[in-house]
């Protein structure tokens, strides 16, 4: 009898994440035991030494081997790196031996989540030398519910337009400043053949509508922004109250609907509703005119679209403004690890001009994307006048995702209820909202954020 | 046997080393499926008791995992979709293995071919055929199908955007995948059908539908019933289709019983959780093979 509920496909998948996705799903199933983090040379006994894990793929891991490496040189402190790609899935697994990282880099919204099970120390900012060149935003983007920080911002970012220039040009369009210019914008992508073929085969936007792993969410956000809606807000009194059933929110999410989704024809590319970002591939096959998402693809488009075919712009206005979905990398400190000193001296290091710029150069992946050291500019270090545009758009407009609390239920249940109301045209956004803030209200009551 | 008496110290330790051989070949592939199955299968039973806080230490929660699991809307709304396409998965996979070996019994050379390419996607990864045929379903007239129905005149059809058609969508696929596994035990049985009764029965003059009745089926029973049974034991557990073709939307029509228990495991970190939604489906599935086992049995007693 066999007991586990999925085959794991063997061999070649493009799509290593998938993979990864479906061998965690077979390592759920048996049992979380058999997924062991390979870290037996992680030598916990040198008390000069450091094990630091990144979610990262080997290109990126080179990036973060220079950084260490000049740390080490600077300081004399060793550094043990382990670049993990299923980085949740061996933290649990490292976190049941009660022997965690010394220090971990991974995804900003992910704070609440390791903090609510305990794996963080509390970090005292005035306490990491250079503090001070963090502007007090970004540093407050890491404080936890009990009001302490528990990270250290290092990689930051803002979701921005990516908009088929040489496109646009051909049609006689201006750049996209509101959500309205934007939709007229990919309405001519749509019908008026800006790709010269005779064929009617273009798409207004790429979008990632797919509920699965909290996708429609993540795209989405921006969009609620801009329309002045929040998904959960500080209740003032140390807890959080959902907030999607609101005015703003009901407006937001109807005009995607009725624009986006249920609107003209090839708006957004076809299947959208069940795409994710690595499928959602339009844009760079040159079949999709705009793209609302993050700096770390301007790489991938210099590649397959080439530098002059494509400009960067700030996110379309809504309603209430132009903020846009920032997020990004903190630096943790593993609970109980007893290497303060040395965890200390890591972090300076990597918030220090000199740190974030060697993340940022290099043949490799860049690390860090917008620099949370004020004193450096980003389009000067990436030498790319493009990344000016997604510093700004950081720094004037853009707000993170709450993540003091668990995101993980709250990004993903919002994801869920998003795709459907994008599905059914016929549906009522009202009521599917109001449900969604009571489903809201039920993840915040399970972590004890509501009365 | 006449030397019983005289070596028998001897004779004992012969026979426990004889008894011992056995297991001794047996340890490797019991202890890979003690160390990677039996274990984790006990800890996946034990964990569904307990909030799991790997850091924090377990908590002891009872049955409070299975109630939040058994109540959960959206688990129930999972189950029609289960069993909607394990059913219609097993099924169509039988019902065209049937005909697929039927069509390609025989011993010529090219048969030999054409029997090894219908075998193929048995043999590939599902991500790769769940990657294969999302192209196959793309929704404009760049998609395979739909550039078969442009040539009818029809479509283009959104197959895996429209929740009404994704979860037949998938469905499709999940057959066209498990049929030549379910072709090949019936080529079998189609082997050891006594071609006698096939003579016999074109002497009587039967129709093609009398022999497929009276002739062929019966004569498959041992091999439907093997088919059978695995497809109970498959059916309900299927997980990778969805999660590749569709991650189960839209709006949730294609949400299946481990594609909900995956999303409450690794995306909100409730592996408790997840671990009572697993132990529940091999409860099923178990109670499930039992019946299925227990019908074949007494048919094949009658």
């Amino acid at each position: 009898m066999d007991m586990n509920g999925v085959c794991v496909p063997m061999g070649d998948v493009r799509r290593g994440r998938r993979l990864a996705a479906t061998l965690a799903a077979a390592a759920l199933l048996f049992g979380t035991a058999a997924c062991g983090a390979d870290s037996d040379s992680a030598d916990s006994g040198d008390p000069n030494a450091l094990e630091v894990w990144t979610r990262s793929n080997p290109d990126s891991a080179a990036t973060y081997d220079r950084v260490f490496a000049a740390f080490t040189k600077k300081t004399g402190i060793k550094i043990d790196y382990q670049p993990v790609v299923n980085f949740d899935q061996q933290l649990q697994s490292r976190a049941s031996t009660k022997d965690l990282p010394d220090v971990m880099i991974n995804d900003t919204a992910l704070m609440g989540s390791y903090q609510h099970q305990g794996l963080l120390k509390p970090i005292d900012p005035a306490s990491i030398s250079g503090h001070g060149q963090i502007d007090a935003k970004t540093w407050s983007s890491t404080v936890g519910l009990d009001g302490r920080h528990y990270g250290i911002p290092y990689s930051r970012q803002a979701m921005t337009l990516m908009v088929r220039k040489d496109w646009r040009e051909k049609l006689g369009l201006p750049q996209p400043k509101t959500w309205q210019d934007m939709l007229t914008l990919a309405k001519a992508f749509a019908t008026r053949d800006p790709d010269g073929d005779g064929k009617k085969d273009t798409y207004g936007m790429v979008v990632p509508g797919s509920a699965q792993n909290g996708y429609v969410a993540w795209w989405g956000a921006s969009y609620l922004w801009q329309g002045g809606a929040k998904i959960i807000e500080p209740d003032g009194k140390g807890g959080y109250r959902p907030v999607m059933d609101s005015a703003a929110a009901v407006r937001t999410v109807s005009w995607m609907k009725d624009n986006l989704f249920c609107g003209d024809k090839n708006v957004v590319q076809p299947g959208a509703l069940t795409a994710v970002t690595s499928t959602a591939t339009n844009f760079q096959d040159g079949n999709a005119g705009m793209n609302l998402t993050g700096p770390y693809n301007i790489v991938t488009f210099d590649g397959t679209l080439g530098k002059d075919k494509f400009e960067v712009l700030p996110a379309p206005a809504g309603p209430a403004g132009s903020d846009a979905l920032a997020e990004g990398e903190n630096v943790y400190f593993g609970a109980k690890t007893g290497k303060d000193k040395q965890e200390k001296a890591l972090a300076a290091f990597l918030v220090s001009p000199e740190g974030q710029k060697l993340a940022m150069t290099g043949k490799n992946q860049p690390v860090v994307r917008i620099p949370v050291n004020t004193t450096l500019d980003a389009a000067k270090v990436h030498d790319d006048p493009r990344w000016s545009v997604v510093q700004k758009a950081y720094r004037e407009a853009s707000e993170q995702f709450p993540n003091a609390p668990d995101l993980a239920p709250i990004k993903q249940d919002t994801a869920d209820s998003l795709n459907a109301l994008f599905t059914y045209c016929g549906s009522d956004v009202g009521a599917g909202l109001q449900e969604l803030d009571d489903t809201l209200a039920g993840d915040l009551k399970d972590q004890d954020l509501m009365p | 046997m006449t030397a019983t008496v005289t070596t028998a110290p001897r004779r004992r330790g012969v026979l426990t080393r004889k008894a011992l051989l056995p297991w001794v070949f047996l340890a490797p592939g019991l202890l890979l499926a003690l160390v990677f199955k039996f274990v984790p299968m006990g800890k996946g039973i034990w964990l569904s008791f307990f909030e799991v806080r790997p850091f924090l230490g377990d908590k002891w929660v009872g049955l409070d995992n299975y109630t939040r699991v058994l109540t959960d809307h959206r688990f129930q709304e999972a189950i029609g979709n289960t069993l909607l396409l394990g059913i219609g998965m097993s099924l169509g996979a039988i019902v065209v293995g049937f005909f697929l070996a039927l069509l390609l019994e025989g011993q010529a050379r090219s048969l030999k071919i054409v029997r090894t390419a219908v075998f193929l996607p048995v043999v590939t990864a599902t991500a790769v055929v769940g990657e294969l045929w999302r192209l196959m379903y793309y929704p404009t007239s760049d998609g395979l199908m739909n550039s078969a129905l442009g040539f009818l005149g029809l479509g283009p059809v959104p197959f895996l955007d429209n929740p009404d058609t994704a979860l037949w969508a998938t469905m499709v696929m999940g057959i066209w995948m498990t049929a030549p596994y379910n072709m090949v035990i019936l080529l079998a049985g189609l082997a050891g059908v006594d071609r006698t009764l096939y003579e016999a029965a074109a002497m009587d003059g039967v129709s093609l539908r009398q022999r497929l009745r009276y002739v062929t089926l019966p004569a498959l029973r041992p091999a439907l019933a093997i088919v059978l049974t695995l497809a109970a034991i498959r059916g309900l557990r299927v997980f990778t289709e969805v999660y590749v073709l569709t991650g189960g939307g839209p709006a949730g029509s294609t949400e299946v019983w481990m594609t909900r228990a995956y999303t409450l495991g690794f995306t909100r970190n409730d592996i408790g959780g997840a671990s009572a939604a697993s132990v529940v489906l091999l409860c099923v599935t178990l109670l499930l093979t039992v019946t299925v086992n227990y019908f074949r049995k007494r048919g094949d007693v009658r």
